[in-house]
């Protein structure tokens, strides 16, 4: 076992020494990596972020509740301070069946001789707004409300938030695609890189063989490479990212100042940041590990 | 230990490099395979070493066929030789010690381990002095050294060295025949090809090829004593 881990770590020096004896070289494809993946993780980040923005000016999502018609004053109250306890609620409104019927008549123009309509027709109601836009916890307040007694019928208005997710997801797809089609640019990259190496490495591969070295073994320092040409690449990624969100804030700070409402951009989560180089190591290991595999082949004599 | 039976070997464009080729390799034993150039000696020894696969006939190693022998347990039956080639194949980026120890790393020995045999490989062909040398600073004799050394550190049962002598001159070349022959006599088997028989005092055998077919298999006794 510590002869297998001691090879790795020969493996892994090697590819240390190939990257710095050519870090002209090395240090170009870190930032082709690095740039290629930030065109999606920068798309990610604007759409992370207008998930957030759309959250704190554009919409509060929210509730009708109409009452019965023959509601008392009591459970009315009761309603109430059971709307004021609720988490999910951030504001109640409540409209009475007199204004609201003033309303519609002024609104509409009517006089109730001409319309025929002898009695207000309208419920009490209460309009709340919500201070969430998950839709579970929604769902579930709803069926909450309607055990209340004295409650006939619950809207929610879900039209905005429907559209907001629909323009996300949308945008979540196209930047999936953008994704995949970067991540295949980057692997014929790589995978050329790596092609040049072992026609550099011919002689070094091909005494390998000759003296009883398997595939993985010989390919193995060319993964390390591929690995190492990959974290560099997401650190790059990251930093250019964390770059950009610096300049975008300091030019959003006077946005703020002139139109009001909150424009800054927030950093992506750490996870996400891990998700990146890991995605960018991978498509390192994957590439070199083709390349190589490709290259061995063709040097192979035992046919 | 070695058993050729009816080999044929032909290059694309019915270039036939060996007909009919039978022959026998015993343990321990000294072996030339001579011939002039084009004979087929390189390509005998590649057979062995599974560095081509043979058209047909079957060659049998320790009871495996090899023109049977799958693709991935090629790189295992190498590794029970040692190859010395006419351009030595060191790697001329990486030093004395390290082009030797590249058989270990291969067979996956490490550690302190590989420092004392790669020592030990350098001492027996007298280049101890030169660890951390590059190949390129070594004259032609070190160099064809170096990969004897590279050939026997990892204690291979057989030797196989193809024109090992060819690009040396007279004294160089008698020196590397003489670090085979100690070899040979410390029980390995020990397979040169070269274009003219040397004249040894050991009990030896000669494979003469012309023309790829084996015109003479030979076992002299001691000529010289």
């Amino acid at each position: 076992m510590f002869n297998y881990f001691h090879n790795h770590f020969q493996a892994f020096n090697r590819a240390l020494v190939r990257i710095f004896s050519n870090f002209g070289s090395s240090l170009m494809m870190f930032i082709v990596i690095g740039v290629t993946l930030f065109l999606p993780s920068s798309g990610l980040l604007i759409v992370e972020n207008i998930s957030q923005i759309s959250n704190n000016i554009v919409y509060d999502a929210e509730l009708s509740l109409f009452l019965k018609k023959d509601i008392k004053q009591d459970q009315i109250d009761f309603i109430q301070s059971a709307l004021n306890k609720t988490l999910a609620v951030k504001k109640t409104h409540f409209e009475s069946k007199l204004t609201a019927w003033d309303k519609l008549q002024n609104k509409l123009n009517l006089n109730p001789i001409d319309t025929g309509i002898s009695e207000n027709p309208l419920p009490d109601a209460f309009f709340i707004s919500l201070n969430t836009f998950n839709e579970k916890e929604i769902n579930n307040l709803i069926d909450n409300l309607k055990t209340i007694d004295g409650v006939e019928n619950i809207f929610f208005d879900a039209g905005w938030i429907k559209k907001l997710r629909s323009i996300l997801y949308l945008l979540k797809i196209g930047l999936a695609f953008l994704g995949i089609i970067l991540i295949i640019v980057l692997i014929v990259v790589i995978s050329n890189t790596i092609r040049l190496q072992t026609l550099t490495h011919k002689d070094e591969i091909e005494v390998s063989k000759l003296i009883g070295a398997t595939n993985s073994f010989i390919q193995r320092p060319f993964m390390y490479t591929g690995l190492m040409y990959g974290l560099g690449g997401g650190l790059i990624t990251i930093c250019t990212l964390k770059l950009t969100i610096e300049i975008f804030n300091k030019a959003a700070i006077n946005l703020e100042v002139m139109l009001g409402g909150t424009f800054i951009l927030k950093n992506l989560i750490w996870q996400q940041n891990l998700s990146i180089i890991i995605i960018a190591i991978l498509i390192g290991c994957f590439a070199s590990f083709f390349a190589a595999q490709q290259s061995i082949k063709k040097l192979e004599t035992f046919k | 230990m070695i058993n050729f039976e009816k080999v044929f070997k032909r290059y694309p464009g019915n270039m036939d490099a060996l007909q009919n080729i039978n022959l026998e390799i015993l343990p321990a034993e000294l072996v030339f395979v001579t011939g002039p150039s084009g004979a087929g000696k390189s390509t005998l020894l590649k057979l062995i070493s599974s560095i081509e696969k043979s058209t047909s006939g079957t060659i049998v190693f320790e009871n495996m066929n090899l023109s049977q022998l799958k693709a991935k347990d090629i790189p295992y039956l190498r590794r029970k030789f040692g190859m010395i080639f006419q351009d030595h194949k060191l790697l001329y980026d990486r030093n004395c010690s390290e082009n030797v120890s590249l058989p270990l790393a291969i067979n996956n020995i490490g550690g302190l381990d590989i420092n004392r045999r790669v020592r030990a490989a350098l001492d027996k062909v007298g280049l101890l002095n030169k660890e951390k040398i590059m190949p390129i600073s070594l004259s032609g004799g070190e160099q064809q050294r170096l990969a004897i050394a590279r050939a026997i550190v990892s204690r291979p049962s057989i030797l196989i060295a193809d024109e090992p002598t060819g690009n040396l001159d007279k004294e160089y070349a008698d020196e590397i025949m003489n670090i085979f022959y100690s070899f040979q006599q410390v029980g390995v088997t020990v397979i040169i090809s070269t274009h003219e028989l040397p004249i040894t005092p050991i009990k030896h055998k000669n494979i003469h090829l012309i023309g790829g077919e084996l015109k003479d298999q030979t076992n002299y006794v001691q000529l010289l004593s």
